[in-house]
């Protein structure tokens, strides 16, 4: 077939069931554009056909046969310098289709209405089709918007806000997805249907994923794997293999008395949902495990004095039920690894993984290999949020097939697969309940959380109530509830967004009630200094002061104003050491971390260029690579305060040592706090560091009490966590935080079905994660004080900037409706079900 | 078995005959193996103008041109507002009216692959599991909307479609209660086109459609109507909804009270009287009734 791509005429060989994304990629090896959801929904595998952006992933590769074909790597047009000029991209995954669509649209809007900015509904309207989760809306709108005004045309590079920005956005930054080698399979997982079953039999497969029990535990859990030439093939005999099963009763709605998920000697064996270790808990049922209380304060003087309150009936005690959905982490790349063993033995994993580090460790592990002959590579990361920590399933697959077959296996899960079992933030249930006292004080706080991470344990969603409202009573009791469902995990912000959504709308409550100001009754609370700036920065947005009474609209369209206050932990590894190398005359730096999509190497490069006053040409920051020296897991916020201030001491070393010889090599490391850290020694290359991060978020929404739809119009989020290493990625952050933040308010949910067990929103028309449409206005505030025992002077902002979101928004629709909701999320049947009543 | 979910080929009722492929953004989401190509029967693309003001749209016709073409934006505005909010560009630059007419629907579980009355099961997994985005009009044992947006304008228009062989036939016969398949043309049977009759003189159309996220949404409900008022009152009243039955449906209580002078509200609140919700759909009266309220609405002020 002929076909003309990227300006050259070409002759392809296609089978007709093949779609043109396909044949780019794999057939001509351009993987620009990235084959991340196939049904159209994502956009990221947006060519232009004869001008005109289309869904590779829907496109018969018959159907460009004689067209002129444009991928990401063949355009050339001034949108792509404005998405590197305005951070238009963070992992940069679906930036290659957002700069296609962009591109066509500009083209468009310049000849039709000459060179100005459109307005920001027009540009949400042309990229409908694409879906960023990273939440990088703002670069976006701000970025066509200057490329429509003509603001680009001028050739020459812009200063990119990250430094491998035009890399990613022609398609030309490789991530695991995307790799090929000689001679390479594609590997396909074969997952259980049922949810609780012994494994009789399997036959037709190539690998065995089954654990020594031989006992799969929720639909989905991978049983075998096969691999062949092509993914087509694969899946073929993927499909084939069959598998005999012994069913064994299971659990799918945690209700008390159900068959148990873990046998009372298997419990051991339940994966944590949390980062850390595993919480000790003893269980009170078969499938209910808790209460853990550790981080109570005072726990019985709470309990006495709600208990008092609840008995007398007393005014001042305020509270209720709340519940969150599940919310899958949904990276825009899938998982993938590439997996290949080499004649010495060794095994060489690239993968889509946060953590080069610790999944070398895990590899060493479960091969039995010593750890240097592990190599763990993750170049680009198109996205991880949590979901992408340690040995994943994918890998463990394609390591398991590539020795099998002596070739080098490639594992990419689907999208289903990845909605589906690829991660997610446990939803949760919170009864909370707290009391005031005469002088409007908190006396008392009662949470008692249900975690409902399938069949894994750990949910800390009560305990972290520890961190909030000073030195007050409080009991706090985390449950596991267990089900055959797959195991939830760590999502950016672990367990504080299900419970801040409970707290703050209490909060607010208790403001509502007293007639006191909502951030005022905060300030007087709040212990904080950081969040004691934050609250006066809030306080006095327009916004905020202009917000209208409570309930007293009665319109069709209502607007309201909610505030909501975060806090998170301040985590570092303080074991982190930076290497550079003179090699000729570029400086190269090398340590054991990832850029996941918040500019890892864009901070480590501007360190690097500032202490040693070299232009951009003559560093080069090379991370990704398990073999380097230690740096830490993108998780936890901590890959900034822990590399930063380890890549400044190297470049200090280096001037020290003399300046630039070729081939001088020194090693920087990441020295201790002036205070020290709270934990005595690292867990898992894991401090906990003094000081809490805090956030303040101001929401305002539009209801539609009629349709039920609400809009958030503007949100602010103000950051406390100490210097700002690069403004502009730090903003970026700050904004993906918040439109995640919007999606878990409003419309994420992961929906299991209750008789078979099997996760029903497979795909992302069902699963809704926001689009460009759904992104608010938003502005970001920085306060930089208060970190100065900190090395570095700043902390992390990842998951700080998104974990009280979802409250400002419920406290929003209350103060535009006078209706508090209590469900996540906040869908359009529950408002308007909420408003009837 | 790769997907956790696929206990059934998804793709629908096996067939011998090849299905047709227009612009395949339903078919190739479905992983069907072959198809007939249409892509090169250039003659079932375009829109005609007869001479008297009627159009005949081809089957080929992308949505994309439906949405911009100034004529029919004109003669026949909801359809157009509706091909306009429908999907998404890339989607609509290639998907065709034929296609969408006969796309099959959007369950969650269909998708998936469970076995149901749809793919030669004989069970509805929604009505047992999660059917909060089911019907709620009719009650028949599939409960899975009809996915159609623009089958519900056509409705609208009383406009016909025409089929290989049959004719002309009102595009209302198109589609029946049948669980095992989302329209009632034979495999095999080809789609020419479909013809709207001419605008009436004075009328007014819109479009609304109710979705939690602003765009790339399927509706929760949707509605198209038209309307024409003279002196004062209502003397034509189309009014047809989507996303909330198994067949796009018109709502004749509603023009009925439209056409007796009822205000918008009352006249949009009679939807509810041939509702038979689901236990989970019941926010789905109300929303469609307060979709039909804001598209009256909106159709007057235009
Ligand atoms: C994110 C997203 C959102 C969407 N939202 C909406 C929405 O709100 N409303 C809506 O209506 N649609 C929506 N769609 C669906 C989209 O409109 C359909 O996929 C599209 O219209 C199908 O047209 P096609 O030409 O690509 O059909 P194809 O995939 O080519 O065909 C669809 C079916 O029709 C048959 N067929 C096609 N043409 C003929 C013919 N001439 N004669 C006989 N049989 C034929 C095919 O055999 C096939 O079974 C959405 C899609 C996506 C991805
Ligand atoms: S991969 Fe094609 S739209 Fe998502
Ligand atoms: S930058 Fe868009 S998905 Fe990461």
């Amino acid at each position: 077939m002929k076909i003309t791509v990227n300006g050259i005429p070409l002759e392809v060989e296609c089978d007709r069931a093949d779609t043109a994304v396909d044949v780019l990629r794999d057939g001509l090896g351009l993987t620009g554009a990235k084959a991340a959801c196939r049904t159209g929904a994502c956009g990221a595998c947006t060519v232009l056909v004869d001008g005109t952006p289309n869904a590779g992933c829907l496109l018969p590769a018959t159907a460009v046969e004689g067209r002129e074909v444009i991928t990401p790597e063949g355009l050339e047009h001034p949108v792509q310098r404005a998405f590197a000029a305005h951070d238009g991209l963070q992992c940069g995954y679906c930036t290659p289709g957002f700069v296609m669509e962009a591109a066509a649209f500009a083209d468009r809007w310049r000849a039709e209405h000459g060179d100005v900015a459109p307005p920001r509904a027009e540009i949400a309207a042309a990229l409908a089709g694409h879906l960023c989760r990273c939440g990088a809306y703002e670069g976006v709108f701000a970025a066509v918007a200057a490329a429509c005004a003509g603001d680009f045309d001028g050739g020459g590079p812009p200063e990119p806000a990250r430094v491998e920005a035009m890399a990613k956005i022609t398609g030309r930054a490789r991530y695991s997805t995307d790799i090929r080698h000689e001679g390479q399979l594609e590997g396909a997982i074969v997952r259980s249907s049922l949810p609780h079953a012994r494994v009789v039999s399997i036959s037709g497969h190539q690998a065995d994923l089954l654990g020594e029990d031989r006992t799969v535990r929720y639909v989905g859990q991978p049983v075998a794997a096969v691999a062949a030439p092509t993914r087509r093939e694969a899946l073929a005999l993927a499909r084939a293999v069959e598998v005999r099963y012994a069913p064994l009763p299971h659990a799918l709605d945690g209700t008390p008395g159900g068959p148990p998920v873990w046998g009372p000697d298997e419990r051991a064996n339940a994966p944590s949902t949390s980062e850390s270790l595993c919480l000790p808990g003893r269980w009170s049922d078969a499938n209910l495990r808790g209460p853990f209380t550790f981080l109570s304060r005072r726990g019985r003087t709470a309990e006495r004095r709600l208990a008092a309150a609840r008995e007398s009936g007393d005014p001042r005690l305020t509270g209720g039920t709340f519940t969150a959905a599940a919310q899958s982490h949904t990276a825009m790349e899938p998982h993938a690894c590439v997996a290949r063993w080499d004649e010495r033995g060794d095994l060489h994993l690239q993968m889509s993984t946060q953590t080069v580090a610790m999944t070398a460790e895990h590899a060493a592990e479960r091969w039995n290999l010593p750890r240097d002959r592990v190599h763990v590579a993750a170049e680009h990361v198109g996205g991880g949020f949590g979901g992408k920590m340690g040995l994943t399933g994918e890998a463990v697959a394609a390591a398991e097939l590539a020795r099998v077959r002596k070739a080098p296996v490639r594992v990419v899960l689907s999208r289903a697969e990845e909605l589906a079992c690829g991660g997610n933030r446990p939803g949760a249930r919170m009864e909370i309940s707290m009391l005031t006292d005469d002088d409007g004080r908190l006396a008392a706080l009662g949470v008692d959380a249900y975690g409902r991470g399938g069949l894994a344990v750990s949910s800390m969603v009560a305990s972290l109530a520890r961190m909030v409202y000073g030195r007050a009573p409080r009991r706090l009791r985390d449950f596991d509830v267990l089900t055959n469902t797959p195991p939830g995990g760590p999502f950016r912000g672990p367990f504080a967004p299900p419970l801040l959504w409970a707290l703050e709308q209490t909060v607010d409550d208790v403001a509502h009630r007293r007639g006191e100001d909502p951030i005022a009754l905060r300030r007087r609370w709040d212990g904080n200094r950081k969040r004691q700036a934050l609250y006066g920065w809030a306080e006095r947005l327009p916004a905020w002061t202009g917000r209208p009474a409570t309930g007293s609209q009665t319109g069709r369209y209502r607007r309201g104003v909610g505030v909501a206050a975060g806090a998170w932990q301040y985590m570092v590894d303080p074991a982190t050491e930076v290497e550079l190398t003179v090699e000729g005359d570029v400086v190269v730096a090398r340590t054991a971390t990832q850029d996941i999509g918040t500019g890892t190497r864009s901070v480590m490069t501007a360190i690097l260029r500032e202490e040693l006053d070299l232009p951009a040409e003559r560093v080069r920051v090379e991370i990704g690579m398990s073999d380097a020296r230690h740096g830490p897991m993108s998780t936890g916020s901590r890959a900034t305060a822990s590399v930063g201030p380890a890549t400044r001491d190297a470049a200090r070393r280096l001037r020290d040592a003399g300046g630039l010889a070729d081939g001088r090599r020194v090693v920087g490391r990441r020295r201790m706090d002036r205070l020290g850290y709270l934990t005595p020694f690292p867990v898992h290359g894991n401090a906990i560091g003094r000081g809490l991060a805090g956030s303040v978020h101001v929401t305002e929404v539009e209801v539609d009490t009629l349709l039920g739809r609400i809009r958030p119009l503007r949100v602010w989020g103000g950051i406390a966590a100490g210097r700002i290493y690069s403004e502009r990625l730090a903003r970026s952050q700050c904004e993906g935080g918040i439109v995640q933040g919007i999606g878990y308010a409003l419309h994420e949910e992961r929906l299991v079905d209750p008789v078979s067990g099997a996760v029903i929103t497979t795909n992302l028309e069902d699963y809704r994660i926001p689009g460009i449409g759904d992104c608010p206005e938003i502005e970001i505030h920085f306060e930089q004080e208060g970190w100065d025992h900190v090395n570095g002077g700043g902390v992390g902002l990842g998951e700080v900037s998104t974990v009280g979101v979802a409250a400002s928004v419920g406290n929003a629709v209350h103060n535009a409706t006078g209706w508090r909701p209590h469900d996540l999320p906040i869908r359009p049947d529950r408002l308007l079900e909420g408003l009837s009543r | 078995m790769t997907e956790p979910t696929r206990v059934a080929a998804a793709g629908g009722t096996v067939s011998a005959v090849l299905p047709f492929l227009a612009g395949g953004t339903d078919l190739i989401a479905r992983a069907a193996g072959e198809w007939i190509d249409l892509r090169d029967r250039t003659e079932l693309t375009g829109i005609a103008w007869q001479p008297d003001g009627s159009a005949r749209i081809g089957a080929l016709t992308t949505i994309a041109e439906l949405a911009r073409d100034q004529r029919l934006r004109a003669a026949y505005p909801a359809l157009a507002a509706t091909a306009a909010e429908l999907a998404t560009p890339q989607i609509r630059a290639v998907a065709t009216l034929g296609g969408n007419l006969l796309q099959r629907n959007r369950c969650a579980y269909f998708r998936a692959g469970f076995a149901c009355h749809q793919n030669g099961g004989a069970c509805c997994p929604a009505r047992e599991g999660i059917a909060r985005y089911g019907t709620v009009i009719g009650s028949g044992p599939c409960v899975a909307p009809h996915p159609s947006s623009l089958a519900m304008a056509l409705l609208a228009y009383d406009a016909t479609v025409e089929v290989e062989g049959r004719g002309h036939l009102p595009v209302a016969s198109l589609y029946g209660e049948d669980p095992t398949r989302d329209h009632l043309l034979a495999p095999g049977e080809l789609l020419l086109g479909a013809e709207l009759p001419p605008p009436v003189a004075g009328e007014r159309a819109a479009y609304v459609r109710a979705t939690g996220r602003v765009q790339a949404e399927w509706p929760l409900a949707e509605a198209a109507a038209r309307l024409v008022v003279a002196g004062g009152s209502v003397v034509l009243a189309a009014v047809a909804a989507g996303g909330v039955a198994r067949t796009p449906v018109r709502l004749p209580e509603v023009e009925t009270a439209l056409l007796a002078g009822a205000p918008i509200a009352e006249a949009a609140a009679r939807a509810a009287t041939r509702c038979a919700p689901l236990p989970e759909t019941r926010y789905k009266v109300a929303l469609l009734t307060g979709t039909v309220e804001h598209v009256l609405a909106k159709a007057i002020a235009d």
